[in-house]
């Protein structure tokens, strides 16, 4: 065999190359929209940091589209559930919702779980006109100083996340607090949540970090926060990035001499943490086993059995995103009687609905934001009752209401710009 | 000051000493085949979770590590065999694209039978926790990972230097075709080169997961860093990788502890300045083993 050795040049060409090949989106092409179907488009961080809560909310999108096909449909019309991965990129993400709107035609678009990929998928609903509920993005902008008359979110922004728990870890915990934040929307967004109840709370903060989305190694971040000696540490990492931040402060031995809190708190990633590292306190979107879910909602009840059984675990707050997501963008087509932007958009704004927890809920007319409960409560290493699942305490619940700006505030924020 | 910076050059050297084992893995293999295995990454996941499922199964850590660095090094030499052996005669671009290919076919094996969240890998209890030294407090499980690394990489060396294989090795780097004239079967020494450079990435992978949440991606996560120090450190160069490594590991924990903002691009742009000064690399001429 002869010498096969590789130059320097060709080696960074090479892996050039195939980082290139490997960032390009694939279009693959798909048959056009017959003209009986109506397509709801779902943009996911499919892969990448968030690939897991998007499963659970494309599981519960599905549902909510099988459930209204077997009740036939829209207008005697079938709904296709069209997914496209914007592979947690907000580059890739305008592409695909382009594609999925010039190329699939689809009526109207749901999804995202990164804030940077709703607010530019937002953003490319409003150049087309399409309706489009930011299932999972959490920044303030979609719903505030970048709202659309064509955008509305389901879950909580992050100024009601922030107000919710804030409250409860000063009183809890303690008012000497260290900020670990991503740095990227939604991270400067929590932030600037948190900022507003440190003036309310006399709060002091004794260091303040932002760690690029996608940090694998937190210990340097660690350090400093040994170092400072806060009452609290509040991590606002999510995902991926929250795993490893409390896998290394477990390993640090920080997770024994300070105490840890935050305003997301998602049971996926507590699914995947070793039991050693499933503690602090969170704000919690929606839990399964919480007293406003169990025997307030028929509903509720019903959901969480069938998603039981269809996935073989419980639903998750992304799960119920989802559900809820595609099932009050199908109930406003209904409502519009087809699929004119405009009044899909009026058919949402407003209206009250029974959702899958005790009381009613609606996208409010001044943002569209949901306003629904927000919860506050105590991670457990271990399951419950036999049910592994089951590692969360709920302790406090807030009324979306009281942890969302005041209407009035937030009109000279957003402004909707529907069409004359 | 002190108090601060000094954690940060132990996190730095225990992260630097990571790139290094992966960057020699991918070193060895790159030499001496002149495969650029962009599959690495996928061989440290799979370790990973092969030590996940033996640990949930009941074994200890210990156990798990060495079995499934063994297990993952052998799948390494079917790979090669069936699939990588025969592009050896043609130009990288082949390998590199079936490599390529092969880690996303890992990713989504992975998926389909470990789920696309991460796994709860514990790092085993007598690790865990944090060693006073001085005035610093060091993680147990980290400063353990470096003693790991060092001895594997002493091992490493005492192969390559002291062994009659380590020395057909280094010959076939320098001309594979004047061994096989003389006899040797070239064949089964890009075997063993694979299968070490394989083994090198899975002990890093076991040991990566009690640290970083063990998915899909986590050792692709760690294979651009590991690139990026096989470029400073010089194409082929054991000391140039663990030089390099280091450097990486350094840049980015001080980095972070002062500009957090630039803790990921940082490496980039040492890359940068490494190759505007010395375009071979910090070792890029002293041959494969110098």
């Amino acid at each position: 065999m002869s010498r096969n050795r590789i130059s320097r040049k060709t080696f960074v060409a090479s892996s050039a190359g195939a980082v290139a090949v490997a960032s390009f989106p694939v279009f693959l092409p798909q048959r056009g929209r017959a003209a009986d179907l109506i397509q709801i488009g779902a943009s996911e961080e499919i892969t990448g940091v968030y690939a897991e809560p998007a499963r659970n909310e494309i599981r519960g999108m599905q549902m909510a589209v099988d459930q209204q096909n077997k009740s036939g449909g829209i207008l005697s019309r079938e709904v296709k559930l069209i997914v496209e991965d914007n592979a947690n990129n907000p580059g890739t993400a305008v592409e695909k919702a382009r594609k999925l709107i010039q190329v699939d035609k689809v009526n109207a678009m749901i999804g995202t779980v990164n804030s940077a990929v709703s607010q530019a998928t937002s953003n490319v609903c409003l150049e087309s006109t399409i309706p489009f509920i930011d299932t999972g993005g959490h920044t303030d902008s979609v719903t505030g100083s970048q709202c659309h008359w064509t955008s509305f979110r389901t879950c909580h922004s992050t100024w009601m996340e922030t107000h919710a728990t804030g409250y409860s870890i000063a009183s809890k915990l303690g008012k000497k607090w260290y900020y670990l934040a991503p740095d990227y929307a939604f991270g400067h967004s929590l932030l600037d949540g948190y900022k507003d109840i440190e003036q309310k709370l006399g709060v002091t903060v004794v260091g303040e970090d932002l760690a690029p989305l996608g940090t694998s190694d937190f210990s340097a971040y660690l350090t400093k926060v040994l170092n400072a000696k806060p009452d609290v540490l509040i991590i606002m990492q999510q995902g991926q990035d929250l795993i490893n931040a409390l896998k290394q402060a477990n390993s640090m031995g920080l997770l024994k001499r300070i105490p840890v809190a935050g305003p997301q708190g998602e049971i996926e990633n507590f699914w995947s943490l070793p039991k050693e590292a499933r503690v602090g306190y969170w704000g919690f979107e929606w839990y399964y086993k919480s007293p406003l879910v169990i025997g307030k909602s028929q509903a509720a009840a019903d959901f969480i059995k069938q998603y039981t059984a269809l996935y073989k675990q419980p639903p998750t707050a992304r799960g119920v995103f989802g559900y809820v997501t595609a099932q009050r963008m199908m109930a406003a087509m209904d409502k519009a009687k087809g699929t004119d932007a405009l009044k899909i958009s009026q058919a949402l704004s407003g209206e009250h609905f029974s959702g899958l927890w005790d009381g009613d809920a609606y996208y409010r007319d001044v943002d569209h934001q949901l306003i629904w409960p927000m919860w506050f409560g105590q991670v457990r290493p271990d399951g419950k009752n036999g049910d592994e699942w089951d590692i969360f305490d709920v302790i406090d619940a807030q009324p979306g209401d009281k942890v969302e700006k005041p209407a009035d505030e937030q009109k000279s924020i957003c402004k909707l710009n529907y069409p004359a | 000051m002190i108090e601060q910076l000094a954690p940060e050059i132990v996190n730095g050297i225990v992260l630097g000493a990571f790139f290094a084992i992966i960057a020699i893995g991918l070193s060895l293999i790159m030499n001496l085949t002149g495969t650029i295995n962009l599959a690495h990454g996928s061989f440290m996941t799979l370790a990973g979770y092969l030590a996940f499922t033996l640990m949930s199964r009941g074994t200890n850590f210990w156990f798990a590590l060495a079995a499934s660095a063994i297990c993952t090094a052998v799948i390494g030499l079917v790979v090669e065999r069936l699939l990588i052996s025969p592009l050896y005669k043609r130009v990288p671009l082949y390998s590199l694209l079936l490599t390529f290919g092969l880690s996303l076919v890992f990713e989504e094996v992975f998926r389909l039978i470990w789920g696309p969240s991460t796994v709860p890998f514990s790092a085993p209890a007598e690790l865990s926790g944090a060693t006073q030294i001085g005035d610093i407090v060091l993680p147990t499980y980290r400063l353990f990972i470096m003693a790991a690394l060092v001895v594997v990489m002493i091992a490493l060396l005492l192969f390559l230097y002291r062994t009659r294989i380590g020395l057909r090795l280094r010959g076939a780097v320098q001309d594979a075709e004047m061994l096989a004239a003389l006899g040797t079967n070239t064949q089964l020494l890009y075997m063993t080169n694979f299968g070490l450079g394989i083994l090198l990435a899975a002990i890093a992978g076991v040991l990566a997961a009690g640290l970083l949440g063990l998915g899909p991606t986590m050792g692709n996560d760690l294979l651009m860093p590991a690139f990026i120090t096989v470029v400073i450190g010089g194409m082929g160069s054991l000391a140039g990788s663990i030089v390099g490594g280091l450097m990486v590991g350094l840049a980015i924990s001080i980095t972070t502890l002062y500009l957090p903002a630039a803790s990921e691009v940082v490496m980039y742009i040492l890359m940068a300045i490494v190759l505007l000064i010395r375009p071979r690399g910090l070792f890029g001429e002293e041959g494969i083993f110098g």
